[in-house]
């Protein structure tokens, strides 16, 4: 917990030793000036309210220390505090800029942007709020050990011992809802999928709710969630009253010793000492009660930094140290091999390609037969385990991440726009573009029938994430962008990318355009496209089955002229009438 | 602002927190009597100390006998105040884990019934975040909060009496830090107050930029622009940190104080120092002044513990607030049971009807049709022509807001939806499976069907062999060890129609998501499905729809022309034009297509 939140601050870890550094010592005057508290009651008690003169001069001269160290340790919280919302935001933010990108995925996405905001927050909060408490709470109790020791080392003794039985105790106690925590925490996850699936198949729900009701499988879930919160609850409060029990038991043996020693008191000066320690055997309890009162909060401080670890946990795509540029724009594969993680089925094995520049290849198989995660290889979302992927004659690894994406065009699935107008998102594409080059762009991928609606036209804002057009209309707003930046190679998923027969249409339009001009890879959908490609790799469970041009592969009657037939087939469909 | 004065607040109007947290209310006070209850009794061992010290000095060594007795109550004291505290916390938890369960299946059933739009306009996440985490952020307020108040309470107020009912003349001074704290904590309040639209306006800042880097990396990774984001990124993060700067520095010092100032070591030096002068001054006995060093320090923790948490109240509160909005979102009108109509046959008629979204933009207008029972029924129409939004009018994902719907003669308001789904059946462009078994997924609308008969709907749908290959066949689980193309997906959805065998039937775009392999099978079984039924297809190719009995051509919202394949074409108008330009050639067997 502490490495995580130390590599969290990187450099600035030293204003958290720094903090830290000065809340033990804040704990340490304190327990210090509490002690105090032996010889003044011992002299008024004894009668000699004179005597406790300097020992009370003392007592203030260690409270105005008390008071003005306390805000410098208020003031490095603080520090510790900004630390976070700077150093370490700007160090997650470094840490994933450099992440691949198929690391961002739906989930990643959103558990990041959290750790980001409240994560961090909480994070920052949590120095003045509750680490001073518990820290001061946890030191004080030390000091006021040696003064037990002094006065009567019976005293001393149990209070020593009961340290470490404490520091056992609530590890146990901590262990002890382990694992019912960890179930809770798969249930709640899986009903937060529910929920989301709720939302997403709500259509679907709803019309075929006939007996069960749409929401039988969410509520199922649900259910469990609930009894894996009632089981925590449980044993959260066993813990936690094996934890108090502990400490009241330790409470209760120093009171014993205590009164045994009052009992057997042969003097009046030691009477005083033992009533004194009394007090004292109090100071020590009540800081550990404290402690123990800020488990819950400490807890949930380990869970975000835990997300923390996750998120620093993840390996960014190595960058070479010396970037080398593509020399042309062929792409070629070579024996590659590729799994998503160890352990799971590889999605590409022994692929082996080649395509030259200005080609155009048509990637066709089943859904599940690697096409996708082939395209997203040659843009290096991931990097390979065997063989290489190589652009330009250059293997991905040895060039830098601009200078891969310079090469690249990408037209996949719903892209993400950004605040701004219609303009500025093309533009992104090529940030010199001029006026008529982004009209151009709009025009070709449809753009210009959407802007013709719009008040505003080419400069109408399209909302947080484009969220003020539909998707069809983003989708080709994207497309705009990934045209206008004219790079050597365009890789296009015309399956994903096209979601209305618009869509469908510009892409066709696009690709018959950029033939011939770039390198074209398409996962192809359309048997006109097909049609249209110089070369055609058929893939089949992460392997390459067939390639060739088109003409030799209908001719090969394998799985291509398959695909033909299929395709040449559902063409001539139609529904016919019920009567019929 | 103080716990108090929030608690006082919310007694007083009974806002939307009231009413979230109505149903454990009575649990909410008894933990909070409870933890009050614990509190006092754990101060009782305090009492006893300073009484067995007062008597051992005040016996010079002869200790009475009810020593021990003392020793074994305040135990006894201790041990009951802890399960005193553990049973309010338990209360207070079971409590709210029953409150949290119980609003999320009412949100569940709320949103059930809300016009399907509502999800449309808003991510599945928001869903989520709103049912799942909103409800889980009242945590603080219902299994924390109260217990926490009812400690501090029970703690400060004890120790307040007993300390006055010791001396009066100590006891306000040694209770005096705790006003001074409150004061210090009202003043970097009050400090704060000016600067606070500005940390929230940041606060905003930065959470745009950061939904923005995370969100868009991908994308800006792939112009190479990653640069530029993280740049813009950066900057908000440091103005951000400039802004938190400014707005901590004057609060750090009052802050401070405030802390310094109830410290258990303050307040123990404050006893001490004045305590030691009441003693020299004769005001007091030495040995009175015990109770005040035992007690007063501790009054220190639950204050502060109650001040982190009504801090993170405010998450509460505004959490309370989105819950209860939430559980109000207007739904689709059910018709009370008693004014249920059912309908008479399968007949669908649109009468006048129209849609506009959001009350202005009309997306459909005066459209009039009949679907008669057993026969196709196309709608075709450019993008945005309002196809979809009628089809989905049909299935009641949302109310029209001129005309009427009706099946079988009843209007589809004054139907119980359970009744309009069993007689409306469809299969949508935007396949969705649940993660459940694949039989589960057939069976969505009919949970009791029997194997044989989900086999014979997959057997129609062409995907039973597909489902066979499957490792656990029928029972392997979609998106686990049930990995389906599109094409597949489309036909498990088909069989799920089948299944639920609805006299009519609603197709939108169906074939366009297949993969090639996928489509002709789906095209074989939506074939066998249509037979028999009334079918309304929504359509994007024309030639798959030529042989329909009745097409209806849309323009803007409008029907603009509807009629026979033959009947269209022959009067050369939209219709006409649209095969025209799709390149389709003359329907081969043109003379047997008759109206």
């Amino acid at each position: 917990m502490l490495k995580t939140f130390i590599d969290l601050l990187g450099d600035d870890a030293r204003v958290l030793r720094r903090y830290g550094g000065l809340a033990v010592s804040y704990g340490l005057v304190s327990g210090l000036t509490i002690v105090t508290l032996v010889p003044i009651l011992s002299r008024l008690l004894a009668g000699e309210a004179r005597g406790a003169a300097p020992w009370l001069l003392l007592l203030i001269a260690g409270m105005a220390v008390c008071w003005a160290w306390r805000r410098q340790v208020e003031k490095a919280g603080v520090a510790v505090g900004v630390a976070i919302l700077r150093s370490a935001r700007q160090r997650v933010g470094d840490h994933v800029a450099r992440l691949p990108v198929g690391w961002f995925t739906p989930q990643n996405t959103a558990r990041l942007s959290h750790v980001l905001t409240q994560g961090m927050m909480a994070l920052a909060q949590l120095p003045a709020h509750v680490l001073t408490p518990v820290i001061s709470g946890a030191v004080v109790p030390l000091v006021i050990v040696v003064a037990l020791f002094l006065l009567h080392w019976p005293l001393g003794l149990i209070a020593l011992m009961a340290l470490p039985l404490l520091a056992a105790m609530s590890l146990a106690a901590a262990r002890l809802g382990r694992h019912a925590e960890q179930a809770y925490h798969r249930h709640f996850a899986q009903t937060s999928q529910r929920m989301v699936e709720f939302a997403q198949a709500q259509s679907v729900l709803r019309a075929f709710n006939g007996e069960g009701g749409g929401t039988r499988l969410l509520e199922q879930a649900m259910a469990r969630q609930n009894r894996s919160a009632t089981r925590l609850i449980y044993l959260s409060t066993a813990s936690a009253v094996l934890n108090a029990c502990t400490v009241q038991a330790i409470f209760a043996a120093l009171l014993v010793a205590a009164m045994l020693w009052l009992q057997a008191a042969p003097d009046s000066a030691t009477l005083i000492a033992a009533v004194v320690a009394l007090l004292l055997v109090n100071r020590f309890i009540d800081p550990l009660l404290d402690v123990a009162g800020y488990g819950e909060v400490l807890r949930g401080v380990r869970g975000q930094l835990g997300a923390v670890r996750e998120i620093l946990a993840a390996q960014p795509l190595p960058e070479p140290a010396q970037s080398q540029a593509a020399r042309d724009a062929s792409v070629e594969l070579r024996d590659v091999g590729f799994r998503y993680a160890a352990g799971e089925a590889a999605v590409l094995q022994d692929v082996s390609l080649h395509m030259a520049p200005w080609s155009m290849t048509a990637l066709i198989g089943a859904s599940g037969s690697g096409k996708t995660t082939l395209a997203r290889l040659i843009a290096r979302f991931f990097d390979v385990q065997q063989g290489s992927v190589r652009v330009g004659g250059v293997d991905v690894r040895d060039m830098s991440g601009e200078q891969l994406a310079a090469q690249i065009s990408q037209i996949f699935q719903d892209s993400e726009l950004f605040a701004g107008s219609i303009a500025d998102n093309i533009r992104m594409g090529r940030p010199g573009a001029g006026d008529a080059e982004v009209l151009q762009a709009a025009h070709q991928a449809g753009v210009a029938e959407i802007i013709a609606r719009l008040p505003q036209g080419i400069d109408t804002p399209v909302g947080e994430g484009g969220a003020r057009l539909s998707g069809g209309e983003r989708q080709r707003v994207a497309i705009a962008r990934a045209l206008i930046k004219r790079a050597p190679i365009l890789l296009v998923d015309e399956a994903t990318a096209a979601l209305d027969a618009e869509n469908q249409a510009v892409i066709a339009q696009a690709l018959a355009r950029l033939r011939g001009q770039c390198t074209l890879i398409v996962i192809a959908h359309q048997l006109s496209t097909v049609a249209m490609a110089d070369h055609i790799v058929v893939l089949d469970g992460g392997r390459v089955c067939e390639q060739g041009t088109p003409a030799q592969l209908a001719a090969a009657g394998g799985r291509y002229a398959q695909f033909l037939a299929q395709r040449r087939a559902a063409k001539g469909w139609r529904l016919a009438p019920a009567r019929s | 602002m103080s716990a108090h004065d929030t608690a006082a607040a919310q007694a007083r109007e009974p806002g939307p927190i009231a009413r979230v947290l109505l149903p454990i209310r009575g649990r909410l006070i008894a933990a909070a009597l409870l933890s009050a209850l614990g509190a006092v009794l754990t101060l009782v061992p305090l009492a006893a100390m300073a009484h067995i010290a007062a008597l051992a000095l005040g016996a010079a060594g002869a200790l009475p006998d009810t020593l021990w007795s003392i020793v074994a109550i305040s135990i006894a004291c201790l041990l009951a105040g802890m399960a005193s505290i553990s049973a309010a916390e338990l209360v207070a938890h079971l409590a709210d884990n029953r409150l949290t369960h119980q609003l999320r299946l009412a949100a569940a059933q709320r949103l059930s019934h809300v016009p399907l739009g509502w999800f449309t306009g808003r991510a599945s996440g928001e869903v989520k975040q709103a049912m799942q985490d909103d409800i889980g952020t009242l945590h603080e307020l219902t299994a924390h909060f109260f217990t926490t108040a009812g400690r501090a309470a029970g703690a400060v107020l004890a120790c307040a009496l007993y300390l006055f009912a010791m001396d009066w003349r100590l006891a306000i001074v040694a209770l005096l830090p705790f006003p001074a704290f409150f004061a210090f904590f009202g003043r970097a309040v009050k400090r704060s107050a000016a600067n606070m639209g500005e940390l929230a306006t940041a606060m905003g800042r930065i959470n745009n930029a950061v939904v923005e880097f995370t969100g868009g990396m991908p994308v800006l990774k792939a112009f190479g622009a990653a640069g530029k984001a993280h740049g813009a990124y950066r900057e908000a993060v440091d103005s951000f940190a400039r802004v938190f700067t400014d707005f901590t520095r004057p609060l750090v010092g009052a802050m401070a104080n405030a802390n310094a100032m109830i410290a258990p070591v303050a307040v123990l030096g404050v006893v001490l120092v004045a305590g030691t002068l009441f003693v020299a001054q004769g005001w007091m006995a030495p040995v009175d002044l015990l109770p005040f060093v035992l007690v007063a320090p501790g009054m220190s923790a639950p204050l502060l513990l109650l001040h982190y948490l009504t801090h993170d109240l405010n998450a509460a509160t505004g959490a309370a607030q989105r819950v209860h909005a939430l559980l109000q979102t207007p739904v689709l009108t059910q018709p009370a049971p008693a004014q249920r109509a059912i309908p008479a046959g399968a007949e669908v008629r649109f009468e006048q009807v129209g849609y506009a979204y959001d009350g202005q933009h009309n997306v459909l207008s005066d459209i009039s049709f009949t679907l008669r029972p057993g026969t196709v029924t196309a709608v075709v129409g450019a993008s945005g022509s309002g196809k979809s939004t009628l089809a989905r009018l049909l299935l009641r994902f949302f109310d029209p807001t001129q005309g009427r719907i009706t099946l079988g003669g009843a209007d589809l308001r004054q139907m119980d939806s359970a009744a309009l789904y069993r007689r409306i059946g469809f299969v949508l462009q935007e396949v969705r499976l649940i993660h459940a078994s694949l039989r589960e997924n057939i069976a969505l609308g009919r949970p009791g069907a029997g194997l044989q008969e989900i086999e014979a709907a997959a057997r129609a749908a062409n995907i039973h062999e597909r489902i066979l290959r499957l490792p656990r066949g029928y029972d392997s689980v979609v998106g686990e060890d049930a990995q389906l193309s599109g094409g597949e997906r489309q036909r498990v959805s088909i069989a799920r129609a089948v299944l639920l065998d609805a006299p009519v039937l609603v197709l939108d775009e169906a074939t366009a998501a297949a993969d090639a392999e996928s489509e002709l099978a789906i095209q074989e079984a939506l074939s066998r499905m249509a037979q028999g039924r009334s079918l309304l297809v929504i359509a994007h190719r024309l030639d798959t729809i030529a042989h329909a009995d009745h097409i209806i051509v849309l323009e803007g919202g409008r029907i603009a022309e509807q009629g026979c394949h033959a009947d269209l074409l022959s009067w050369g108008g939209r219709y006409a034009r649209l095969w025209a330009l799709g390149g389709h050639a003359p329907l081969q067997e043109e003379a047997g297509v008759a109206c």
